[in-house]
C-alpha cells in the first residue's frame, strides 16, 4: 500500500491495492453485496501494476481487479454511464442513439463524429474537470482515413503500424511521425486499414465482450487469416501495444480460427522505441548523458504500460539522449503514473488531478522546455495538467521528438 | 450493530460527513490488520479526524456512549491489534499526516501520526538527518503505529527501537481530555517515564495526536556485508563475537536455509552449497570509519567460521542484498499458504540456544519453520509454516508456538521483540509475566480507562479464554 498513488491521494485504505483484494474477497465470499460503495472503490485503481511490482510474490492486483469489473458488468451492474457507452459496443443495443443525443448537449460536438466503438468515448463522456478540461481538438479527417503516401519497399522488416484512438482522431501528427520514423529507419510500415480501438478502455472496465469484438477486428486488421504476417507491430502508444501484446491472444483464446495467430501477433508487438532502437534509427549525434547545461533541456515520463507492461524503460532513454542540441534531464519520479489511467480520470476526477499535478509539478521542476512520453493517455493527461499549471512545457510522443530531432 | 442516529449525526458534526465512512465496503476495509488468518472485524464507523480537538471530540464521545474505540495507523501490524473486535469505531489517523517541524538545532521533529515512516525518514533526510527505525514496513506504516507498538527493526542492534526517539507526546486519555508528557529536551524527570507507558500500549491507554521525535545526523557512509556459515549455530555465535571484538554494526540481519530458499526464488543472491545460514551485516559512520569496521567484521566473520564474506561492491550491491532481505516475509508464501509469525527475542549470548531449540521444537512438532530476524539484538522471527485446511498440522503448529515461548522465556528472553501482543499473544503473556506483574499492568489499565473504551480485549488474557493456538 506504501507503493500505490490511489492511495496516497486517497487516504482511505479502499484506495489501497491491499483493500482493493479485499473488497474483491468479500465479494466473492459473499460479506458484500454489488449495490453501496463496492463499484465505486473498484473504479478506483490505475492498473498502473505498481503494487505488483514492488510485491515479492508478484500479486497480479490489476488482474484481480479487471476480473472484478467484468463480474460486475456481466451482472449488470457496471454504472449508468459506462452501460450507456459500452452498451455501443454490443450489437442489438440503444445505446448509440442516446450517447449521440447526449453528445449533441455537451460542448464536446466531436464525440458525434468519433465512432462508437472508440474508447476515447469511455474517457471523455463525463469530463472530469467539467469545462476546466482542456480537450485537443478533433482531426480533420482522421489519420486512417488520409491516404497513405506509400513507405519505402526494399528489405526492411515490414512494420504493421496501430495508431490508437487518440492519434487517429485528435492526434494524428504523432501517428504520422511514426511512420516517418519507421520509414526512415528502414522499416516496410504501413498502418493497416480497418484497424480500430485497441479494446483497453473497455476491457479495463470489466467489457470483456467488447474488448473481444475489438481484438478480433484488429487481429483481422494487422494480421488477416492466411497470410503470413507483418514481422513487428508496434504503436506510438505504449498502451495500445500493452494490449495487443499482453491481452489480445486471451481474449481470443476461445476463437479456434483466431486464437494461434491472436499468441503469433503479441509475440511479434514490440513498444515503438524498442523497434526504432532495434531497427538502429538513431541517426542523430546528439551529446549523451554528458550534455552542456546550456542546452534546452527534455524530460521523459515513464508510462505505466512501457515501464511496468513490457519492463522498458531504457529504449526511449537512450534514444532521447542522443537527440542533437538537447539536454537529457531525470524527473523525480519518473515512473510514477501520472493518473490518467484509462477510465479511472472518468470515475475519479479529483484523484486523478490530484495524480496529475503531482506529476506536473515533478516534470516542471526539472526546468525542460520539452515532455516527451511514449502513450496517448499519459500525452492527454500531461499536456492538459501542464497547461493548467500555466506551463508552457510542450508536450510530445517518442515518435514526435524522434522526427523533429534525428 | 448500526450506529444510533443522533451519534452518527454528532460524529458527522465533529468531523464532516465526509470523514465519517459507514458503507460497507468501506468499514470492511478497515477490518484487517497484516495479521496473517486473524479474523476480520468491521467497526460499525470509521473515523477520520484531522487535528487534536477532533481526537478529543470523538473520544469524548465514545466515552459518553461507552463506544469501543480502536486507534488505527496503517494496518501493518502482526498480532491483530487494530482490528474493532468488540465492534465500536476506528480511528484512522490517516488525515493526520502532517510533519510540523524539523528542527534542526536541536535536532527534533514534531509530527502527527498518520505520518508515514518512509516520507518522515525521507523528510528528514532531505535536511541531513537520520531516523534510524526502520521496520519492515517502513513504506505503508506510520509513526504513530510505531509508537503504540514501539515498532524496532534491523537496526536496532545500533540505534534502538522507537521508544529512544520519544522526548515528548501529546496524547488524548481515555476521558477525552488532552495531555501532555515529557519536554522538547533530551532529559526530563519531571514525575513518571508516562512516555515509556505510552510507547508500547498498543492503543489501549491513549490517542497519541502528536510527538516530538528525537533525530541524529545521518552516517556519511554505509557499508554491507555478506557472511555464509555452514551451520546455523556458527551465524548465532559470530554475532556475539562481534560485539565482543567492540564493534557494533547499525544491523546484523540472519537467514536460516529455509529462508533462503525462499529468497532464492526471488531475488537469487547465488550462494554457495552448504550453507546453512547467512549474516547480512551492515556498518555505518565516516567513511574511514566504516572502512575499518567493515574489515574488522570480515576478520570476525572468519575467525568464526565463515565460509565466505563479501563485502558489496556499491550501493546498487547493498540495495540488492537489503532488497532479498526485506522480501522475505512475503516470499514465505510461496513454501505454504499461512504462516505462523513469532518474534521472540533473547539475549545475545544464548543465540545458539535459541536458532537450535526452534528449529528442534519445528522439527519434533513436525511442521515447517524458517526463522530470520534481527539477530544482532537477539530477536527472531520464527515462522511456522502451515496449511489451514490440515487441522492435525494446524494443532501441531500451536504446540511448536507455545513451546518456543516456553524457550523464549527459559532464555531469559521475551515472548514479543516488535510485534506486540494485540489478540495474537494474549493467551501467552502470563509465561513472561508473573501474576503480580500482570496484576499492576491492569490496575494501569482500569486507571487510566476504567470504562475500558480503548481498543478493549487486547494484550491481557481474557478471562477464562481457552488456549488455542492463536489464530
Amino acid at each position: 500500500m506504501g507503493v500505490c498513488p490511489v492511495y496516497e491521494v486517497m487516504r482511505r485504505e479502499a484506495g489501497s491495492a491491499r483493500g482493493k483484494l479485499a473488497l474483491v474477497a468479500a465479494r466473492e465470499e459473499g460479506v458484500l453485496g454489488d449495490e453501496g460503495l463496492y463499484r465505486h472503490l473498484l473504479t478506483a485503481c490505475l492498473l498502473c501494476g505498481r503494487c505488483t511490482n514492488s510485491c515479492p510474490n508478484q500479486v497480479d492486483v490489476p488482474r484481480v481487479v479487471r476480473a472484478a469489473r467484468a463480474g460486475l458488468a456481466e451482472r449488470g451492474r457496471l454504472g449508468r454511464l459506462e452501460r450507456l457507452v459500452l452498451g455501443r459496443l454490443l450489437p442489438g443495443r440503444r445505446g448509440l442513439a442516446r450517447l449521440l443525443g447526449l453528445a449533441r448537449l455537451t460542448r464536446w460536438v466531436w464525440a458525434a463524429r468519433v465512432p462508437g466503438e472508440s474508447g476515447l468515448h469511455l474517457r471523455f463522456a463525463r469530463l472530469p474537470g467539467g469545462a476546466r478540461r482542456r480537450l485537443p481538438a478533433l482531426a480533420r479527417p482522421f489519420f486512417l482515413e488520409r491516404p497513405q503516401a506509400a513507405q519505402a519497399a526494399g528489405q526492411g522488416p515490414r512494420v504493421a503500424l496501430f495508431v490508437g484512438c487518440v492519434n487517429n482522431y485528435l492526434r494524428p501528427e504523432a501517428a504520422q511521425a511514426a511512420l516517418e520514423v519507421l520509414a526512415a529507419a528502414g522499416a516496410r510500415v504501413e498502418a493497416p486499414a480497418g484497424q480500430g480501438c485497441c479494446g483497453l478502455p473497455a476491457f479495463s472496465s470489466g467489457a470483456v465482450e467488447g474488448a473481444r469484438a475489438l481484438a478480433a477486428r484488429n487481429l483481422e486488421a494487422l494480421w488477416p487469416a492466411g497470410e503470413p504476417g507483418p514481422d513487428l507491430v508496434t504503436s506510438p502508444c505504449a498502451s495500445c501495444a500493452s494490449m495487443l501484446a499482453h491481452h489480445l491472444p486471451g481474449l481470443l483464446a476461445g476463437d479456434p480460427a483466431r486464437a494461434e495467430r491472436a499468441r503469433a501477433l503479441a509475440a511479434r508487438v514490440k513498444p515503438f522505441s524498442v523497434v526504432v532502437t532495434g531497427l538502429g534509427g538513431v541517426r542523430g549525434e546528439g551529446p549523451g548523458r554528458g550534455a552542456s547545461a546550456d542546452l534546452p533541456a527534455l524530460t521523459y515520463h515513464d508510462p505505466c504500460h512501457l515501464s511496468r507492461g513490457f519492463g522498458e524503460k531504457d529504449a526511449p532513454r537512450f534514444l532521447l539522449t542522443w537527440l542533437p542540441g538537447l539536454r537529457f534531464v531525470e524527473p523525480s519520479h519518473p515512473c510514477r503514473c501520472c493518473g490518467q489511467g484509462g477510465t479511472f480520470a472518468l470515475h475519479h476526477p479529483e484523484l486523478s488531478e490530484a495524480l496529475g499535478q503531482d506529476k506536473a509539478r515533478r516534470l516542471i521542476e526539472t526546468g525542460a522546455r520539452y515532455v516527451v512520453t511514449e502513450c496517448s493517455g499519459c500525452w492527454l493527461q500531461l499536456q492538459d495538467l501542464l497547461a493548467r499549471a500555466g506551463s508552457e512545457m510542450e508536450v510530445l510522443t517518442t515518435a514526435e521528438a524522434l522526427r523533429r530531432w534525428s | 450493530m448500526t450506529l444510533e442516529r443522533g451519534v452518527r449525526g454528532e460524529l458527522q458534526r465533529i468531523l464532516g460527513a465526509a470523514n465519517v465512512l459507514l458503507d460497507p465496503a468501506q468499514l470492511l476495509t478497515y477490518s484487517y490488520d497484516a495479521t496473517p488468518g486473524a479474523p476480520r472485524c468491521p467497526p460499525e464507523a470509521v473515523l477520520l479526524p484531522e487535528d487534536t480537538a477532533q481526537v478529543a471530540a470523538v473520544v469524548g464521545l465514545a466515552a459518553r456512549t461507552r463506544t469501543p474505540l480502536v486507534a488505527r495507523g496503517a494496518g501493518t501490524g502482526m498480532t491483530g491489534g487494530a482490528r474493532a473486535i468488540r465492534g465500536g469505531w476506528v480511528l484512522s489517523t490517516q488525515r493526520l499526516n502532517r510533519i510540523l517541524r524539523i528542527d534542526l538545532d536541536n535536532l527534533q521533529a514534531v509530527v502527527q501520526p498518520g505520518v508515514v515512516l518512509k516520507h518522515f525518514q525521507e523528510a528528514v533526510e532531505d535536511q541531513g538527518l537520520f531516523y534510524p527505525v526502520d521496520p519492515q514496513s517502513l513504506e505503508a506504516c506510520t509513526l504513530g503505529g510505531n509508537l503504540a507498538e514501539n515498532a524496532g527493526g534491523p537496526r536496532a542492534v545500533k540505534y534502538g527501537v522507537t521508544r529512544q526517539y520519544v522526548l515528548a507526546l501529546e496524547a488524548v486519555l481515555a476521558d477525552g481530555e488532552i495531555a501532555r508528557f515529557g519536554a522538547r529536551t533530551l532529559k526530563s524527570v519531571a514525575g513518571y517515564d508516562m512516555l515509556s507507558l505510552l510507547v508500547g500500549s498498543e492503543g489501549t491507554l491513549g490517542v497519541i495526536t502528536e510527538a516530538t521525535l528525537r533525530l541524529l545526523p545521518a552516517p556519511a557512509a554505509r557499508g554491507t556485508l555478506l557472511a555464509c556459515f555452514e551451520t546455523l549455530e556458527g551465524a548465532a555465535a559470530a554475532v556475539g563475537a562481534t560485539l565482543r571484538a567492540g564493534i557494533v554494526p547499525a544491523a546484523i540481519e540472519f537467514l536460516d536455509h529455509a529462508s533462503l530458499g525462499a529468497v532464492e526464488a526471488v531475488e537469487p543472491l547465488g550462494l554457495p552449497p552448504g550453507v546453512a545460514a547467512v549474516l547480512v551485516l551492515e556498518v555505518d559512520g565516516s567513511a574511514p570509519e566504516v572502512e575499518r569496521q567493515a574489515g574488522a567484521v570480515r576478520a570476525v566473520m572468519a575467525a568464526a567460521g565463515a565460509s565466505r564474506v563479501e563485502l558489496a561492491a556499491s550501493e546498487a550491491e547493498a540495495e540488492r542484498l537489503w532488497r532479498a532481505r526485506r522480501a522475505l516475509g512475503p516470499s514465505l508464501a510461496r513454501i505454504a499458504p499461512h504462516k505462523l509469525n513469532e518474534d521472540i527475542v533473547v539475549p545475545i549470548v544464548r543465540l545458539p540456544e535459541a536458532v537450535a531449540g526452534v528449529h528442534r521444537i519445528a522439527t519434533e512438532a513436525r511442521v515447517a519453520c524458517a526463522c530470520f530476524g534481527h539477530l544482532g539484538d537477539g530477536n527472531i522471527h520464527v515462522n511456522i509454516l502451515v496449511h489451514p485446511e490440515d487441522a492435525g498440522e494446524m494443532a501441531r503448529a500451536g504446540q511448536a508456538v507455545r513451546a518456543t515461548f516456553e524457550l523464549a522465556v527459559a532464555l531469559g528472553g521475551s515472548i514479543s521483540g516488535e510485534h506486540g501482543i494485540g489478540t495474537a499473544k494474549q493467551p501467552f503473556l502470563g509465561l513472561e509475566l508473573g501474576p503480580r506483574a500482570m496484576a499492576a499492568m491492569r490496575a494501569v489499565k482500569a486507571a487510566l480507562d476504567p470504562l475500558d473504551i480503548l481498543n478493549p480485549g487486547k494484550i491481557f488474557p481474557v478471562q477464562d479464554q481457552a488456549e488455542v493456538p492463536p489464530r
